[in-house]
């Protein structure tokens, strides 16, 4: 049937016609769509498309070093290596990690673990397979670079303490900033940024970060980088400068190398921390890197505590330290230092009766801080009343933070009636005052409100300063200097004669025979001090102290200055259960004050040899396995 | 419409011509811009070798008379099957498909693009032997079946874009054919029931695309990456464009297959709404002539030879269009005379060729 020109050809025509509309309404409606998506919507997909290519990533500052006052370096950064996994750039996984399981040694379940936490994030995110990677190991990944260009070394820098355990609790150390201060520190803090927990490192987090840089580039689809577009260099933090004395730092760490407690120096005129140490310690090196869960348990399983900052975190009964400001009480408040007691070994008040160390006879004020008389200063007590003692205390800054620049510190407790009766819900019983005199009961103190307090007896103005670490903040590069503002100065209110009196009491503790400390004596140091020994268990219990558990035995204090006139040093010791305040505490109180005063004179030990693995010094202290029962004067609270 | 093409000059229908010439030219100069400087960089000058052959292809079907092919055209689609029967069975396995027949230095012949040339032919030929105002059913089962055959065959390989591109032929044949209403509406109940049942055939891969069609953000990462990107790809050309080569999209390899199946986006994002408006336009064009050629035609089988061709580029080209922007799911369908491809270019110049011959004929013998 041949195609013919008489056909009819209007029905064709028509769905022609028909076709060219419906056509050209799809056509219509495309370009419609694309004006949408392109004209009207353009500028939002740009960004987008921008997004897509662009990746800014933070340059890390170098973090501020840390110098002691004579510019010797306590805190440095040391290039680090981290091995990346790129899981775009590989086929299998699974055989790039048995590859660097061989290569390196790692276990090979670590590596899957690491490789687990990422599932199912973006697959051009790298896996931190390892972030401490020797320069061997980084030498071994990077020859094997062309078979493996999954696998890419990272330099970053790494938080460095050169003296390991010695100043752990005074610079702090290095982690990632929590939820909390990511909170209370938004914009300054990146989140997985490393910033400074406790000590130094997180009071002077601002000063010693510096600005973080940034790098803009342009990736491809697989994350890889094709071109740099921009960049903003980073500005590294100020180096800090503070007042602590390396030296004396060492000595005092080298002496608690086997004790528990804390010891503080300071310069009695300015409140500048010399030495600051708590044992035990830690090793903050740990923290720099990713603390490895033994090393975490071997910390937090430490019934020591070595995290706790013992000179401003704990707080104690002063003991016989304490009669230094009875003293002042009772100067102040009419008792002159003529009048005398008699010491037979004890006294008896409201019926009950208070012994003392030793039968002193008659005794004045001077003669009774020399040989530490408790009869006394329990007369003392009766005369003046806990509010008088409450009230001198608190001239002297007890009862409340010191102000000194590292976080934490505990107020103590300075007891009084009104304190009684709004705390403990019942009234002062007199008899309490009598061991309030001489330092025990609800009275508690920390080992750097004593080294302030003693400063005020230190300085012939009685100037009470506030102690701290910071002496200068200095910009790397444009050497801008921040140096330490001392706030307004308190001073303790010294009517003529008194503070001579208790400084004459305190100068035969250590020079005249007789003295709790005189033993302990360096020729020509002119010191003054007072020991104090403070009871964990009753005194009825305790007659062989000797054979006590090392828990329940007594806790050492002493508080010194040097030299009498003039005081350049104020010196506290604090020994956890180490008996007696003098040959426990007194020595290290004197070695520090012989250092600083004549220097080169005392040898200074040498840190421990590099950052030990372990992190707390082995001590006897901890043998003490029957030590429940936590003795009452480690009041925490 | 007529008028318009009575203007014409008579010989050559040039604005035809024009069109195809300048649609190839702006998708070798997409291909080159996509391709340049990557490992695929030598696709631009295969892509002008294949445009070369095609119009040679194009020049030889528009001299031949087109109503000795329509007359051979039963033989000449027995034959396109041949090969087509040969693949699914031993045909080399390349990308997941064995729709290739390798040849000499590196080519590959696609013969599912050159069984479509028949096919245009053979559908022509059958509507030109019935052309009372509505087909029978004789001639609908032919047409049917005509198209069903080479489709089965290319499923088997399988290849679902080249499949789906052989659905406007039949449509369209019955369309022109014409059918009565109560035809119409029971195809399109069978049809829909097809393409419910076909869910169930459809591979996991081609399922997930129809999933992310439907809900683009339901796998960002996933199969809705492409689908997002090239919409980022899309929009972010803006007015203007980036300029040639300069979209980040498509360099940096955020659009998938960008040189084929999403060749329109990366045009969209180096030329902007401009050149989306420039290209569509050209469709316009060839499908206005194309229109005009078929009404002008001296007889059926010429009118209905054009109309197919016509309507199958259009087809195409808007699933292609309407699949880059993410309007219709990702399956594969190329963008006629601008995506890279030999034996779709050739193709689609031959069947231009046959277009052009129409036209060149159309008042012989009036």
């Amino acid at each position: 049937m041949p195609a013919s020109a008489r056909e009819d050809r209007r029905p064709l025509l028509r769905r022609i016609d028909r076709l060219a509309v419906a056509s050209f309404s799809v056509l219509a409606l495309l370009v419609g769509i694309y004006w949408v998506h392109q004209v009207l919507r353009g500028d939002d997909y740009a960004r987008q498309a921008e997004n897509n290519r662009q990746r800014s990533v933070p340059i890390n500052a170098s973090r501020g070093f840390i110098l002691d006052r004579n510019g010797k370096l306590l805190a440095e950064n040391e290039p680090s290596f981290t091995l990346l996994l790129y899981r775009r750039e590989t086929r299998d996984v699974e055989a790039s990690l048995r590859f660097v399981s061989t290569l390196l040694g790692r276990p090979l379940e670590e590596l899957r673990r690491r490789v687990e936490r990422l599932r199912g994030g973006y697959d051009f995110v790298p896996v931190v397979l390892d972030d401490d990677l020797s320069i061997a190991e980084v030498g071994a990944v990077e020859a094997h670079a062309l078979e493996h260009p999954e696998l890419v070394v990272q330099t970053t820098e790494r938080r460095v303490y050169t003296q390991g355990t010695v100043l752990a609790h005074l610079l702090g150390y290095l982690g990632e900033a929590s939820p909390e201060q990511l909170a209370s520190r938004a914009g300054r803090v990146r989140s997985g940024e490393s910033i400074g927990q406790r000590g130094i490192e997180a009071a002077y987090q601002d000063l010693l970060a510096g600005t973080s840089g940034l790098r803009t580039f342009v990736i491809d689809s697989f994350g890889r980088e094709v071109a740099e577009l921009d960049r903003l260099d980073p500005l590294p933090g100020n180096t800090l400068v503070l007042n602590v004395d390396l030296d004396l730092q060492r000595i005092a760490d080298d002496y608690f190398r086997d004790k528990v407690g804390s010891a503080v120096a300071l310069d009695p005129r300015t409140g500048e921390i010399l030495a600051l140490v708590s044992a035990p310690a830690f090793d903050p090196n740990v923290f720099s890197r990713r603390v490895t869960r033994a090393e975490w348990q071997t910390i937090i399983g430490n019934e020591d505590r070595p995290m706790q900052n013992r000179a401003l975190q704990n707080v104690y009964s002063p003991g016989s330290v304490w009669k230094a400001f009875v003293a002042y009480a009772a100067l102040t408040n009419g008792i002159p230092a003529s009048e005398t007691a008699f010491c037979p070994g004890f006294a008896t008040f409201y019926g009950r009766r208070f012994r003392c160390h030793g039968a002193h006879g008659t005794v004045d004020l001077p003669r009774a801080l020399q040989v530490s008389c408790d009869v006394w200063f329990y007369n003392a007590g009766r005369r003046l009343g806990v509010d008088a003692l409450a009230e001198a205390a608190r001239t002297f800054g007890f009862g409340r933070p010191t102000g000194v620049d590292l976080a934490s510190e505990k107020a103590g407790n300075v007891p009084s009636s009104a304190w009684s009766q709004s705390v403990r819900k019942h009234p002062w019983y007199p008899g309490e005052t009598i061991s309030v005199a001489i330092g025990q009961g609800p009275l508690l103190v920390s080992a750097l409100q004593t080294a302030r307090a003693f400063s005020a007896l230190a300085n012939e103005d009685g100037a009470l300063p506030v102690p701290h670490l910071f002496r200068i903040g200095e910009h790397v590069r444009s050497g801008a200097r921040v140096a330490y503002r001392p706030p307004v100065t308190e001073r303790v209110p010294f009517p003529p004669g008194v503070r001579e009196t208790i400084v004459e009491g305190l100068w035969r503790v250590v020079n005249q025979p007789g003295g709790t400390a005189y033993r302990y004596r360096v020729e020509g140091l002119d010191a003054c001090g007072k020991t104090g020994t403070v009871q964990v268990v009753a005194q009825k219990q305790a007659k062989m102290t000797h054979q006590l558990p090392e828990k329940l035995r007594d806790h050492a204090w002493f508080a010194a200055f040097a030299p009498r006139d003039d005081a350049k040093i104020v010196v506290v010791v604090f020994v956890e259960n180490g008996m007696h305040g003098s040959s426990a505490a007194a020595p290290l109180a004197m070695r520090l004050i012989e250092a600083h005063l004549r220097p080169g004179s005392v040898p200074v030990p040498e840190p421990p040899a590099a950052p030990a693995p372990e992190a707390t010094p082995p001590g006897g202290t901890t043998t003490a396995a029957n030590g429940a029962g936590a003795p009452a004067t480690r009041t925490g609270a | 419409m007529s008028r318009l093409a009575d203007a014409l000059p008579r010989r050559v229908d040039v604005p035809l011509l024009f069109a195809a010439l300048a649609l190839s030219a702006a998708g070798l100069a997409m291909v080159v811009s996509t391709t340049s400087g990557t490992p695929r960089g030598s696709l631009g000058g295969r892509q002008a070798l294949f445009l070369l052959a095609g119009v040679v292809a194009a020049a030889f079907f528009a001299l031949f008379d087109y109503r000795l092919l329509l007359r051979a055209s039963p033989a000449l689609f027995l034959a396109s099957l041949l090969p087509l029967v040969w693949l699914p069975v031993f045909g080399p396995t390349i990308a997941g498909a064995k729709s290739w027949i390798r040849l000499f230095g590196g080519f590959q012949v696609q013969p599912s693009e050159l069984a479509r040339i028949a096919t245009v032919l053979l559908l022509a030929w059958i509507l030109e032997n019935d052309d009372r105002p509505y087909l029978s059913t004789r001639t609908v089962a032919a047409l049917v079946g005509v198209v069903a055959l080479p489709v089965g065959l290319i499923l088997l390989q399988p290849d679902l874009g080249v499949a789906l591109t052989y659905v406007p032929f039949l449509v369209a044949a019955l369309y022109l054919g014409g059918l009565r209403p109560r035809v119409w509406a029971g195809l399109v109940l069978a049809g829909s029931l097809a393409v419910g049942a076909s869910w169930f055939v459809l591979k996991d891969y081609q399922k997930d695309r129809i999933r992310t069609f439907l809900d683009p953000d339901l796998a960002a990462r996933g199969a809705g990456y492409q689908v997002r990107q090239a919409r980022i790809a899309i929009g972010s050309g803006g007015i203007a464009g980036k300029g040639w080569k300069e979209g980040t999209q498509s360099r940096l390899g955020f659009l998938p297959v960008r040189h084929s199946d999403f060749i329109f986006a990366a045009l969209a994002e180096e030329r902007g709404f401009l050149g989306v408006a420039v290209v569509l336009g050209l469709y316009g064009l060839y499908l206005a002539r194309g229109l005009g050629v078929a009404r002008d035609a001296r007889d059926r089988g010429g009118s209905m030879l054009v109309l197919l061709v016509v309507l199958n580029v259009a087809a195409q080209a808007a699933a292609n269009v309407a699949m880059n922007v993410g309007v219709l799911p990702t399956t594969g369908i190329t963008l006629p005379f601008v995506s890279y491809g030999g034996s779709s270019i050739i193709a689609t110049w031959a069947m231009t060729g046959l277009v052009l011959s129409v036209a060149q004929r159309r008042f012989v013998n009036v």
